[in-house]
Order: C-alpha cells, then sequence, then structure tokens
C-alpha cells in the first residue's frame, strides 16, 4: 500500500510542484491550504509523514504542527518543515513544536524526494 | 630486514620475557596473595602486550589482553580479590596471549582461526565471570564482530555507525527503520546488531518510548559527511556516531602528509578538511569539552576518541602534523643567542661609523661637493638606521628583572609579618640591556625600603581604615626619550617632620631651612639619614638611598620621589633608554662645544633683552611669566673669553623632571648624533659633564650633565640673593 503524504502549503505551485514529485515517487498525497484546512482534513486516515509550511494566513504551520501532535492518530507522524530562510531560531521553534525535519525552499524535486526518503520509503 | 621486522622481532623478544614474568608473578602470589607488587607486574605485563601489539595492529592480541588487563585493574584497585582460581585462569590466559602472539606474528595477514577464538572468548567468559557480549570488544577491537554464530566477519572496510535512540525518537516521529532503509540506499548494511539493555519488563515498558540502539557495520563508499546527513533529522533524538573504516585510516593519514601548512590549524579543522570528521562530530566534542569541569576537561582529540568519531591513530597523526607545523613556524621566527660582548663590539663600531659618517659630511660641506652630499645625504640616513637597529638588539624587555622581585616580596613580607601584593606593569618595556643590569641593585634596595618603611604593618593598616593587605606598585613606562620606572606603595608616606628633624640634627640642612615639600623628601636620598627609628637588617641604616641615588645617576638617570602623608609614596627613576648613543643638540660657547642630550631640550629663544626681561643680578628670564633660572655655560666652566665682540646670545631651554633651566650660549648647531665616550677615571667626579663625544673634525665636544647644571643655575640664584644682604 502506497505511503500517505500530506502537504500544507498556501502557495497553489508549491502544492503542485510537491505533489507531483510525491505522486511520481509512488506515494499518495493529501493537500490543504493552510493549518486549519489541514486539521480539518486529519480524520483519522494513516498519513505517513506531513509536509508543511511556515508562513500561513489563518493558522501557521507551527501552531499547525502543536494542534497535529495533540491529536492521538497523529502524534508519531513525523512532521516536516518548509522555510523560505535557513534562520536557525525558525527552526528552532519548529523543533520545539515537534518538527524534526525541515527544507529549506526553494528545492528541487530529487532534494525533496531524498529528504522524505530518509523519513518514509514509498 | 626492514626496520618493520626487526621491531618485531623486538615485540616478540619482548612479549616472552613480560609473559615469563607474568608467569612468575602468578605462581608467587600463590604463596602470597597480597603482594601487590606482583599484582602490578601482572598488569604492567598484560598492559605492555596490549599497547604493543596495537601498534603493529594484531587486534585480536589487543582485544584479548584488554579483557585480562581490566581484570587485573580491579585486582590492583582491591575491587577483586585474587584467588587460586583467578591465577589459574590467569596461567591459562597467559598460555592463550602466547599462542595469540605466536600466530599474529606466523601470519599476520590471517583472520584469527575458530579455535582461537573460541578459547579467547572462553576465556573472557572465566576472566570476567559473565557472558561476553561482544560490544565491549568492539571498544577496542575495531576489525571484527562476532556473529552471534561465532564466525567472524571481517569489517575492516566498514563503517561502524552506532545509533543510540533516545525516548523521544518515536514521540518525533522517528522511526529508525526509516534511516536504515535510506542508509541501504548509500552502501550494503553488512551487519546489525540490536540491542535495547534498557527496556524494562511488562508493564513499566513505555511503548511510545524508544530503547534501541543499534550498531551497524556498514560498506560504502560515501563520504562521512554524506552518512552522517542520512541521520540528520534524527540528529535530536538520537546519539549517531560514526567511525570510517580502518582501511580509511591509512587515506586519512595520507590526507593529512599532504595537507598544506597554511592549511594546519585546530586539531578540529584538519580532521574536517581530510573528511575524518564532519563539522557536527566537532561541534558536538567542543561542546562536551566546554561542559566538563575546568579541571577535568580533556584534550579535542582524547574526546573524539573517547566518543569513538574517529581512530586514535588518525588524531595522532594530525596532532604530529599540527606539532610539526609549529615547529617549523616556530623555527622561522627563532631567536639567535648571540654573545653579548660581540653585541658591544658592534655597537661600539657603529659609533665610529657614525662618528666616520659626520666627519664625511663635514668634509662634503666644506668642499662644497654637491653631487657628493646626496650619496653622503642617503648614507646619512642609512647609517642612522643601522645605529637604531644595533641599539635595539641590545634592548630586552623590564619584565623579567620585574618578576624576580616577586619572590622578595614574598620573603620580606614574611620576614616582616606583612601582608603585601607585589603588582607589576609594564613589564613589556624595553631598554637597554646593560641599563638594565645596573639598574637591579638600585631598584631592589628602593623595593624593599617600600616593604620595610613604605607599608604598615596589618594592625596599622586596619587602624587607619585600609585594607590589611599593602600593595606595592611597579611600573615601567617610555617617556621622551627616557624609560621610567615606578615603585609606588600604598603605606604611610614619608612624615618629613621626621626627615627634617633627622637632617637639621644631621647637620644635613640648617634649622632656617627654606626647603619645599618635594625638596624635604628628596632628603631622604642624602647621606646619613634614615628615619626609622630603629634599623632592622634590611634598611634603616642611612646607608643605601644615596647609595641609590649615585648608582642612578651614574647611568644619566634620576630618581624622584613623592609621597602624600597616609596614602603612600611613589618613586620615580627616570633613566635613559641606551648608554651608547644618543641624540644630541649641540651648542657652542667660547669656541667650546657642548653637547645635551636632545630629549632634555625644551626650546631655544633669542637671549634678547627687549623682549624677555633678564634679571641679570638674581639670573633668571622672565619667561611667558615664568621665572627661568640661567646659567651662562662660558661662565660656569670657565673658558677664556675671545676678544671676538658677541653678536647674540641664545638660550637653550632645558629640563629635567619637574625642573627646568636656560642655558646661555653663543651658538646653537643643532642636532648630533652623539656617541657617548666615557670620561677618564681623573675627570670622572667632574660637576656638569658626564661625558665627550668626539665630532667629525676631531674635536672633542662635553656632554652636558643637565641635572647637575639646573641645580647649579637654580642654587646660584638662591644664593644671590643671600651675598646682597
Amino acid at each position: 500500500m502506497a505511503k500517505t503524504i500530506m502537504i500544507v502549503d498556501d502557495s497553489a505551485s508549491i502544492r503542485q510542484v510537491v505533489t507531483i514529485a510525491l505522486k511520481g515517487a509512488g506515494y499518495d498525497v493529501i493537500e490543504a491550504v493552510d493549518g486549519k484546512d489541514a486539521l480539518s482534513k486529519l480524520t483519522g486516515q494513516k498519513i505517513n509523514l506531513i509536509i508543511t509550511d511556515v508562513n500561513m494566513p489563518i493558522m501557521d504551520g507551527i501552531t499547525f504542527v502543536q494542534e497535529a501532535k495533540k491529536l492521538a492518530a497523529y502524534k508519531f507522524t513525523p512532521m516536516m518543515m518548509l522555510t523560505t530562510e535557513s534562520a536557525d531560531d525558525k527552526k528552532q521553534a519548529g523543533k520545539a513544536a515537534g518538527a524534526k525535519a525541515w527544507l529549506t525552499k526553494p528545492f528541487q524535486a530529487p532534494t525533496l524526494l531524498d529528504a522524505v526518503s530518509k523519513l518514509v520509503l514509498p | 630486514m626492514s626496520e618493520f621486522d626487526s621491531a618485531l622481532k623486538i615485540f616478540a623478544q619482548e612479549s616472552e620475557q613480560l609473559l615469563l614474568d607474568m608467569e612468575g608473578a602468578l605462581l608467587s602470589l600463590e604463596s602470597d596473595p597480597d603482594d601487590s607488587e606482583m599484582i602490578n607486574s601482572l598488569f604492567r605485563a598484560m598492559h605492555t602486550i596490549k599497547g604493543s601489539s596495537g601498534l603493529f595492529g594484531f587486534n585480536p592480541i589487543v582485544a584479548f589482553t584488554h579483557e585480562a588487563e581490566s581484570v587485573l585493574d580491579k585486582v590492583r584497585n582491591n575491587e577483586r580479590a585474587i584467588d587460586g582460581e583467578l591465577i589459574s585462569v590467569m596461567l591459562d590466559s597467559k598460555d592463550h596471549t602466547a599462542r595469540l602472539i605466536e600466530h599474529c606474528l606466523s601470519s599476520p595477514d590471517q583472520p584469527l582461526p575458530d579455535e582461537l577464538t573460541v578459547a579467547s572468548d572462553a576465556l573472557i567468559k572465566r576472566l570476567t565471570g559473565k557472558q561476553h557480549t561482544h560490544i565491549q570488544a568492539q571498544a577496542t577491537d575495531t576489525s571484527q564482530v562476532h556473529s552471534e554464530g561465532g564466525g567472524n566477519i571481517s569489517i575492516d572496510d566498514s563503517w561502524l555507525i552506532s545509533l543510540d535512540f533516545r525516548d523521544n525518537a518515536f514521540r518525533n516521529g522517528m522511526d529508525p527503520l526509516s534511516f536504515i532503509r535510506y542508509l541501504k540506499t548509500l552502501g550494503e548494511i553488512k551487519q546489525i546488531l540490536t540491542f535495547f539493555p534498557e527496556m524494562p519488563h511488562g508493564e513499566v515498558m513505555d511503548p511510545e518510548s524508544c530503547y534501541l540502539h543499534f550498531k551497524i557495520a556498514f560498506t560504502s563508499d560515501a563520504s562521512k559527511q554524506t552518512i552522517e546527513s542520512v541521520f540528520e533529522y534524527a540528529a535530536d533524538d538520537c546519539d549517531i556516531k560514526i567511525l570510517p573504516p580502518n582501511s580509511k585510516v591509512n587515506a586519512y593519514l595520507q590526507l593529512l602528509d599532504s595537507l598544506d601548512e597554511n592549511h594546519v590549524s585546530r586539531l578540529g579543522e584538519m580532521l574536517i578538511q581530510v573528511g575524518a570528521l564532519t563539522e557536527h562530530d566537532v561541534e558536538h566534542a567542543l561542546k562536551d569539552q566546554s561542559d566538563a569541569q575546568q579541571d577535568t576537561a580533556k584534550p579535542l582529540g582524547e574526546i573524539l576518541v573517547e566518543q569513538q568519531m574517529v581512530q586514535k591513530p588518525v588524531v595522532e597523526h594530525a596532532l604530529k602534523k599540527q606539532e610539526q607545523t609549529k615547529q617549523k613556524v616556530a623555527a622561522e621566527n627563532s631567536y639567535i643567542r648571540v654573545d653579548a660582548d660581540k653585541l658591544g663590539h658592534l655597537i661600539n663600531l657603529v659609533g665610529e661609523l657614525v662618528i666616520s659618517s659626520a666627519a664625511m659630511n663635514l668634509i662634503v660641506e666644506r668642499h662644497g661637493l654637491t653631487d657628493a652630499g646626496d650619496v653622503a645625504a642617503s648614507m646619512n640616513s642609512l647609517v642612522s638606521s643601522i645605529r637604531d637597529t644595533a641599539l635595539e638588539l641590545r634592548m630586552v624587555q623590564i619584565g623579567e628583572t620585574f618578576s624576580r622581585f616577586r619572590r622578595v616580596v614574598r620573603d620580606v613580607s614574611n620576614e616582616l609579618g606583612k601582608e603585601i601584593d607585589l603588582q607589576i606593569s609594564g613589564g613589556e618595556t624595553e631598554l637597554d640591556k646593560t641599563v638594565v643590569e645596573k639598574i637591579n641593585d638600585p631598584l631592589m634596595h628602593l623595593i624593599r625600603n617600600s616593604l620595610d618603611h613604605g607599608i604598615e604593618s596589618p594592625a596599622q593598616r586596619l587602624a587607619v581604615g585600609k585594607p590589611a593587605q599593602g600593595i606595592v606598585q611597579l611600573n615601567a613606562y617610555h617617556e621622551s626619550g627616557h624609560i621610567v620606572i615606578q615603585i609606588a606603595d600604598d603605606g604611610a608616606g614619608l612624615d618629613s617632620d621626621k626627615i627634617v628633624e633627622k637632617a637639621i640634627a644631621n647637620g644635613i640642612i640648617k634649622a632656617d631651612h627654606s626647603l619645599t615639600q618635594q625638596e624635604i623628601y628628596n632628603l631622604i636620598f642624602a647621606a646619613g639619614l634614615s628615619t626609622k627609628a630603629q634599623a632592622t637588617n634590611l634598611s634603616g641604616r642611612g646607608v643605601g638611598m644615596d647609595v641609590v641615588k649615585k648608582n642612578i645617576e651614574a647611568l644619566r638617570g634620576s630618581v624622584m620621589i613623592d609621597s602624600i602623608p597616609g596614602e603612600g609614596t611613589t618613586i620615580s627613576i627616570q633613566l635613559p633608554l641606551t648608554l651608547a648613543i644618543i641624540d644630541g643638540f649641540m651648542v657652542g660657547t667660547e669656541q667650546v662645544r657642548y653637547i645635551i642630550p636632545l630629549s632634555m631640550v625644551d626650546e631655544c629663544i633669542e637671549m634678547d633683552s627687549t623682549e624677555s626681561e633678564i634679571n641679570e643680578i638674581e639670573h633668571f628670564i622672565n619667561l611667558r611669566g615664568h621665572a627661568l633660572p640661567y646659567l651662562r655655560l662660558g661662565e660656569y666652566f670657565n673658558t677664556p673669553k675671545s676678544n671676538v665682540v658677541k653678536k647674540h646670545e641664545s638660550v637653550v631651554v632645558v629640563k629635567f623632571g619637574q625642573d627646568r633651566a636656560g642655558f646661555v650660549v653663543d651658538e646653537l648647531h643643532g642636532e648630533h648624533q652623539t656617541v657617548i665616550k666615557p670620561l677618564g677615571k681623573m675627570f670622572e667626579k667632574l660637576k656638569g659633564i658626564t661625558g665627550a663625544t668626539v665630532l667629525g673634525d676631531g674635536n672633542v665636544a662635553l656632554i652636558l650633565d643637565v641635572q647637575g647644571l639646573i641645580e647649579a643655575a637654580i642654587g646660584k640664584r638662591k644664593r644671590k640673593p643671600a651675598l646682597l644682604h
């Protein structure tokens, strides 16, 4: 069974690039436009990895990770942050919230797949 | 026979002897189990064999002797009793070690035969008295991992990766399996050991916590950096140690050798450069180092080896390279020890050169040789830089002299029962070695004086609200071509009434004196004056201070004293930087030329009665509102008056410390590089002259004793009114 990855990003183009890359590698993908949208889509199904942007309207990535970790079904789900800058304080905030993996934007598909495959193999 | 072969032979002989000794020791322990010397010799035997086997890469011997050594260490520390059973195990271990050595010597490249491996394991089990887990062996023997079945896999070409996951790994979404699977994309996992020693049983076990530890033998061509990046996301939840394969060690060693000297820097940086370590490794080790207590902090290399981040030989090699480079660099700016006499001779020659060059200038000028003038000018500047450099050769820092007084202060303060702290500053100030040598005794005397007379006893100090510990400060600094050395104490200060009383009693001054406070203080430099009621064996006999002053003046220096009652005394010694050559200012009067040290010349003014008010009776000039005593050099030295009508006279204003005076002369000749020639014994006591110099035209100029002349000028002015009465 294919592994499922959720991508949370307010930029449609990023979502699209990520989705195409992940689907091409054999993953199933769930898309969400912000933290709130993502939380509403976490309905208990098995998700192997959540990739989320940090700066998003309505609910930002760090809050979303904190909220998602509170859900019993997803407390062990690895979380990956997408950051525009490799600013250390943002990284630390993300790590504190529970996202131990991160990827600096802009990235190319192979980099993304490589990072993802460290956490989930298709 | 190669060097290596002969080393092996020595190893064989040495081991044989050690094992023989070990046997003897074991047998004698059987009758006397408490003989600690015997236990020590047992330990040494195993320890030495382990050490030298390691040198030759005989890992099976290292692994086995390490176990035996650990057991013996416990025995040595009385943590384990020596009994008949242990002695027999040790005897077997000794025989087994001999077999291992034989095997390694005869076929060093062959893996250990199974029966020896089994025997090793069995003996280790008997030695330690528990199941051997193989994990311990890995610490010392990285070349072999024993699989559960007992077969051996050579992992010489393998990276050894140890992953120690922390409790929170699962909770943070880290799945060890996904990292290990990802690792497989980089190479081949040869062997993986999973263990979970901390996992509690039954209900206590928390299924959400991670208890897993892995040791992985991994073959790959990837760099350490790449392998480390696999576990990048796990770094927060896992202790990761990646030990490069032994086969890589040689590559690292070669890379270290080929490192450019400019790149040889700190150990961590070097190891990162050759790829033996990643930045993360170094950061981690440095953090451990800085977290450790000051006194328990280990060198970085030791930490790296201990944490199994890199093999010991690599660290050792890097350190060696570092040391070599350091030595090379050190050799490049090294010192040469030179005979002081040779240096003195050189400086004398340079002095002569200065004179000759002045002579040449004079001739060039006299004959109006304009083209030769340019050459002479450039030679002049060269000669003056040679002079400066030559003098610099003799310059030494005064710090060493200063630090010698630490001991004096310590001893004397103990003797006197005082608490005194010596504070040294300006130790880097340089001055001529000959001056340093000669200033030592006067300084010693002055410091002893400060300790004895200056600083009060702790009880007295506390009574006047000062801290019990007194402070003596030694300071040195440069000031207008001189070096000033100050000795300051925070003691009681000088008692001027007592000094005056004593001085009158000793007939040094008259009762109706009109001395300033400063002058009274300086009376302590007069012969036969001591204010200390009782003479101690340190000071107080009234000889000394006058000798100090004489010695300092012999160096063309001066000494001054300043004191604030209750707050302390400061003695300042002013010394010339060098005794050989000075920048002088040449003046002339009545056909005689004189040199005034340039650093003492303040200004030159016209002796013009219309502008300056001149008081010919009291011998002073009104210089911008200040009375400046003056002296006609011609009159003072009684030179025969020429009949030439003087057009005008000039006044050279000189200063010495706080005092100023004017010397009235006929001619100003300007700056002159002056090589000081001491006066002969006969003229040593002449007043007003400290030396002479040979001029370019062969004539002699006298070097003036400015301090003495200023005193004379001031004295003259003072005496005059008295004569008028």
